[in-house]
């Protein structure tokens, strides 16, 4: 028996199969573009392949993420949150304040002792898209998404970068580009504003664990947010991918009935 | 260094200014330190004049907001409220002071201050907001101190007698805490001389402002913004009447000698709407390079209070809290600009839509588009805030300005009659 989950993301779809021993056999990381069916169908498609089965004979497949109602053959489909808190508990299996920033809203999910979730706050709408701000920002800069954070590294200070809507933010770095700031300064600045738009949803406290791809590609908005929040702040192990483990264990959950 | 076709005229009365600025800092905030005095918090248009009489030393912390915004610090501290559950939507001298609070971060430091000073008891006037009341609230719980004041009409057409008396029997029944707290009685000489002080403070005031009628303007709102701090913070004391008289001085002297607060002055501006104190520098450059005064503002006249009268201490302060522009209705606060236009010859007028304070804000129901036609003046709108500048596009609003410059350039020229 195989099962599968999938995170249908607004910058990636991230898909998972397991066994029907719970073991993850398959994963699989598909960029989003056109349409959220095709994408979806080719990253399960490839997790399928990895697991050596096919997506005919999946017991159960649950689906999370901002295009989730376009996956037709989902058995299930669930919030963000839920499966990134479960991905992120079943990988450290202790409480925690969870950070996750992916393309669209980053979130502050509050998880107790038993893996329960017993808060949850999110951006405010104007204030959606820190992922794809992080990747816009990329393209003003003439780097590839991924050299975001080696040029990052090299700058002194962040440029200002203030606005919590991800189009004045881009604007924001038009203007800094022609005042002549470095292309260091302004990815550091980029990433220093993701910081600071998570510490304006929530007071973070205690253990802080960071999911979702933004720490996957962009490990500097980690770094700028354990700064501004002084706590110490960690990555879940594979952070691009807690939402998709997440929901391959409540599609293991539905099988097993 | 700016060139001097970009810079605004110093003035030399602002060493005194700075004076009387500091000492007021360090005074309340050792008061609060030593117990020396009761010390309250008192809104910027609240009934300082009944604190005042009964000894307390009165912070304002909307002055402490504006002092954050000019420093950009509210930049740095505003998350901090925003994450304790107060909107980035709302009043952004109140988040950005409940920030500094919290984080322990206030441009006060440069006169040995770590936070504003703790109160014990504040004092609030919701004629110009009910953020006011909200925002003292928060710290009434902090420091279980008792938080008191009026809650006022809003949207008032004309003022009557009945909204009078209403805000007069609220006064008084402020009276018994405020006395319980200061340790002493109302001394009605004392507020008597408190009503007139804060009348002369306004009175002197609002002739300073007057001097920006002179063509060339001898103050611009850039200037009058700073100036207004004795206004708001000392106003009811000798001090900020001694200030005024040495600033009118000064600024009739320039009048007298026809001397403008900018190099040249072609255009001359009426701002509507809150200052964007994190902007002030740049926006007074930018103007400045444009040979354009800002001459006039309805935020920097919020403080004269025509009403005040000592004679009758409680009757006059409710009256001139409730005939403040800010509490007023749309036909009053269309007369009020119209005249203020006409006073000061103004040639366009500029309305700030401060995102998180639509109640300083009056390009939303129309208001430009009537003025324009009433008056036949150009009329732009930016877009801002007071302290929050995410909210504020330095691209777009030099874009704005500079096209709204070139159209009165486009215009024929004016004279102060064609205003008459």
């Amino acid at each position: 028996m195989f099962v599968a989950g999938a995170d249908v993301g607004t910058e990636c779809v991230k898909a998972m199969v397991a066994n029907g021993e719970g073991k993850i056999v398959g994963r699989a990381t598909v960029p989003t573009r056109g349409y959220f069916q095709d994408c979806f169908q080719e990253a399960l498609h490839n997790a399928t392949q990895e697991a050596q089965t096919r997506v005919a004979d999946l017991g159960q497949v649950a689906v999370t993420g901002f295009g989730a109602s376009c996956a037709s053959i989902a058995t299930q489909t669930l919030t963000e949150t839920v499966c990134h808190a479960r991905g992120a508990f079943h990988q450290l299996q202790k409480p925690m304040t969870l950070v996750d920033i992916g393309g669209r809203d980053p979130k502050v999910v509050r998880i107790d002792e038993r893996g329960a979730v017993t808060s949850v706050k999110s951006v405010r709408k104007c204030a959606v898209g820190i992922g794809t701000f992080l990747m816009f920002t990329s393209r003003h800069l003439d780097v590839h998404p991924t050299r975001l954070m080696d040029i990052a590294t090299n700058a002194g200070k962040p440029a200002p970068v203030g606005s919590y809507c991800s189009v004045f933010a881009e604007v924001e770095v038009i203007e800094l580009l022609r005042a002549g700031a470095s292309a260091g300064e302004i990815a550091l600045g980029a990433m220093y504003s993701v910081a600071d738009r998570i510490m304006e949803m929530d007071r973070l406290q205690g253990q802080v664990l960071v999911s979702g791809g933004v720490c996957e590609y962009f490990p500097g908005v980690v770094r700028a947010l354990a700064e501004r929040s002084g706590c110490p702040v960690e990555i879940v192990p594979e952070p691009i991918m807690a939402g998709a483990l997440g929901a391959t264990l409540y599609a293991l959950d539905a099988a097993r009935g | 260094m700016a060139s001097p076709r970009t810079s605004e005229a110093p003035l030399a009365s602002s060493a005194r200014l700075k004076e009387i600025m500091a000492a007021h800092f360090v005074g309340v905030d050792r008061a609060s330190r030593e117990h020396t005095a009761p010390v309250a918090w008192c809104t910027s248009v609240g009934p300082v004049e009944l604190l005042r009489a009964l000894g307390y030393q009165v912070f304002f912390p909307e002055n402490h907001g504006a002092l954050l915004g000019a420093s950009r610090v509210a930049n740095e501290t505003m998350g901090s409220a925003h994450a304790l559950g107060y909107s980035p939507d709302i009043c952004s001298y109140l988040t950005s002071d409940i920030g500094s609070y919290l984080q322990k971060r206030t441009p006060l430091s440069r006169y040995g201050m770590s936070t504003a000073p703790r109160a014990d008891l504040l004092l609030y006037n919701t004629n110009q907001c009910r953020e006011v009341k909200d925002w003292f609230e928060f710290y009434g719980r902090e420091w279980n101190v008792p938080v008191v004041g009026v809650t006022s009409f809003r949207e008032i057409g004309e003022v009557q007698r009945s909204h009078v008396d209403a805000i007069v029997r609220q006064m008084e029944d402020l009276v018994p805490t405020l006395e319980a707290v200061a340790g002493r009685k109302l001394d009605a000489a004392r507020l008597e001389e408190s009503v007139a002080r804060s009348k002369e403070c306004s009175d002197l005031w609002r002739e300073v402002l007057a001097t920006a009628a002179a063509r060339p303007a001898a103050l611009t709102f850039f200037d009058g913004t700073i100036q207004m701090g004795p206004a708001v913070i000392l106003r009811g004391t000798v001090e900020a009447c001694d200030f005024y008289r040495l600033l009118l001085a000064e600024l009739q002297e320039r009048v007298k000698g026809g001397k403008g607060a900018l190099p040249r002055e072609r255009f001359r501006i009426y701002w509507d709407g809150m200052p964007v104190w994190g902007k002030l520098r740049d926006l007074a450059t930018l103007f400045a390079g444009l040979d354009t005064s800002v001459v006039a503002s309805t935020y920097c006249n919020s403080w004269v209070f025509e009403a005040l009268d000592p004679r009758d201490p409680l009757p006059s302060m409710a009256r001139a809290s409730l005939e403040l522009f800010i509490a007023r209705s749309e036909e009053p606060k269309q007369r009020y600009l119209e005249r203020m236009v006409r006073q000061f010859s103004v040639d366009g007028v500029i309305f700030h839509d401060s995102r998180t304070c639509p109640n300083n804000s009056n390009a939303r129901f129309g208001m430009p588009q009537r003025l324009r036609r009433t008056l036949g003046l150009p009329v732009l709108t930016i877009d801002g805030d007071l302290n929050d500048l995410r909210c504020f596009s330095d691209e777009q609003a030099r874009t704005n300005i500079e096209g709204f410059v070139e159209q009165l350039e486009g215009q024929a020229p004016r004279s102060p009659a064609a205003h008459a």
